[in-house]
């Protein structure tokens, strides 16, 4: 249970670290969109490159980022196969046939091109929670989605419970320890193969782990309270978010990228090259 | 019986965050002992004794400990058995409750080392008067609905309902208040006489002083010593280089005698210190 550390915050000093995460966050935004435009191998490779710079930059061993890969790999593995396999080019012939399973050339670029896009969108989005603190990734958040207030969208309230939620994760988690712990110390079995049976078994561990959470929520709750928490109303911040000039290059950037992505997207102008380059 | 032999642990090895929690352990707790585990927060005890009932697994040729007649160091443990041996009470029990009724929490243990229904609810039933609860009363109701104290007594009830032989507890009176805690601890003393082995850990010297046969003291992960109470606690030298507190009771009778009244400064015990304030008074 200890290894969840996956895109958990790495501290250093790096301009990714340092940047304004209201900034991070729509720079991410940006980045998703824009892989979803991603269609020839020259344009994913182009967005790797930047990819490969901003963990550079972030100064995060680049092994760390590679490791949240480890979480999809199966779902990485599935689909590409799938793709693969099924994908069927009426234009040409396929490469081998097995009953209802055809490979094609085409099919085989396809299906490289989604794992590509898979794990690009995986891999910015980890930066991000390697670069920024839950809590400044909350209040950029809150800041962000702060015009939705005129809605009388409870936005403080949103970005509280998710600041909460994500502090209370390692807790959580050496709690399920103790008391796996306990249960087992009593004669519990936790590795039987039957699944019946291992839901089962984790009754003894789900119960009391709820139990606790609830004691633990009422605790936090009284603990506010007495400190006069009454919600986002006239509430002042410690640290204020300030976006330099940095940031709004870093966003000029992306959005230049996303502009080059487009071109070779769609090749408004009929440029030659761009037609060379999309396989 | 227990015997560590050589015992050393590590977490979390082959990465940066490795430490090392127990270095070359090597302790020989006898059948019938009062064993109590001292040092501060994070010295290793916890560690150490999550190892006595294989829910740390020792790791390669980091030493062994041996329970009675089985080596935890051997490939195949019969965890069952062992864990029917060796009872271990965690800091804050009442946590780990969860079933429907006290009797269902009690019947747990019993059950999972493989006991009949009718054998365990007898089991159960004996565990939850030893504790002191009023077994009609107490065991259809939930356990939720209790009282802290006696959730306690039931958690503790559900270890002994295993019957083990050695009973392992974790700072058994953390956060009880003074009577609390001397109820927890008698019926401590009232468990051993079926249990005859008991290890404590505990951050409250009276207490160690007061039960404990033999003291052992860990230090940044490594054992001090073990001591009989008196060899500990009287002697100056070996409290400082272990870091060792003295018990309220001994520190008030050394105050006392270097006020010039007649006790003895190594009482360890309430009614020590009583029995020779009497006398100090008599012969004033």
């Amino acid at each position: 249970m200890r290894d969840v550390s996956m895109g958990q915050y790495y501290p250093a000093s790096s301009v990714v670290h340092r940047a304004d995460p209201r900034i991070k966050l729509v720079i991410l935004i940006l980045y998703l969109v824009t892989v979803f435009f991603c269609n020839s191998f020259f344009s994913y490779a182009f967005m790797t490159v930047f990819v490969l710079i901003t963990i550079l930059l972030s100064r995060v061993p680049i092994l760390k980022v590679l490791k949240s890969l480890r979480l999809i790999l199966f779902i990485l593995l599935f689909t590409t196969v799938l793709m693969m396999i099924f994908y069927v080019d009426e234009g040409s012939a396929p490469l081998a046939e097995w009953g209802i399973f055809h490979i094609y050339l085409n099919g085989i670029y396809a299906a490289i091109k989604l794992g590509w896009r898979l794990m690009l969108l995986v891999m910015m989005p980890t930066v991000l929670t390697l670069t920024s603190t839950p809590t400044e990734l909350c209040d950029g958040l809150e800041s962000l989605l702060s015009p939705l207030k005129v809605l009388h969208l409870p936005v403080h309230e949103l970005a509280l419970i998710m600041s909460i939620a994500l502090r209370l994760i390692p807790t959580l988690i050496e709690e399920t320890d103790k008391i796996i712990n306990a249960q087992k110390a009593r004669g519990a079995a936790f590795d039987s193969r039957n699944p019946f049976k291992k839901i089962k078994a984790m009754i003894p561990v789900l119960i009391p782990l709820f139990v606790s959470s609830f004691r633990r929520a009422d605790e936090l709750a009284d603990a506010m309270d007495s400190r006069c928490y009454r919600g986002a109303k006239g509430r002042t911040r410690m640290k204020k978010l300030k976006a330099k000039a940095g940031d709004f290059i870093g966003l000029l950037f992306w959005c230049v990228i996303t502009v080059c992505i487009l071109f070779l997207n769609y090749n408004w102008f009929g440029w030659a090259f761009i037609t060379m380059l999309s396989i | 019986m227990i015997e560590v032999k050589h015992l050393s642990f590590v977490y979390s090895p082959k990465t940066p965050f490795t430490t090392q929690a127990l270095f070359d352990i090597n302790l020989k707790i006898e059948t019938g002992d009062f064993f109590g585990i001292i040092g501060s927060t994070g010295a290793g005890k916890s560690t150490l004794v999550s190892h006595f009932n294989a829910l740390t697994k020792i790791q390669k040729n980091s030493g062994t400990v041996i329970v009675e007649d089985m080596d935890l160091s051997a490939k195949k443990v019969d965890l069952n058995k062992l864990r029917a041996k060796v009872g271990m009470v965690f800091q804050y029990p009442e946590h780990q409750l969860f079933a429907d009724t006290v009797l269902a929490d009690v019947m747990f243990g019993p059950k999972n080392i493989g006991l009949s229904g009718a054998e365990a609810e007898e089991r159960a039933k004996r565990a939850i008067e030893l504790v002191g609860l009023n077994y009609g009363e107490i065991a259809e109701r939930s356990p939720f609905e209790l009282s802290g104290g006696q959730k306690r007594r039931v958690a503790l009830a559900g270890v002994i309902a295993m019957q083990p032989e050695i009973l392992v507890l974790d700072e058994p009176t953390a956060g009880l208040d003074p009577r609390g805690k001397r109820d927890i601890m008698e019926l401590v003393l009232r468990i051993k006489e079926s249990c005859p082995t008991v290890i404590m850990i505990s951050h409250n010297m009276d207490e160690i002083a007061e039960y404990c046969n033999k003291i052992a003291v860990l230090k940044h992960g490594r054992v001090m010593g073990v001591f009989s109470p008196r060899e500990l606690f009287g002697s100056e030298e070996l409290l400082n280089s272990c870091g060792v507190e003295l018990p309220l009771v001994t520190e008030i009778a050394v105050k006392l005698n270097e006020l010039g009244v007649n006790v003895d400064r190594s009482v360890l015990t309430e009614d020590e210190l009583f029995e020779q304030l009497k006398k100090a008074v008599k012969d004033a």
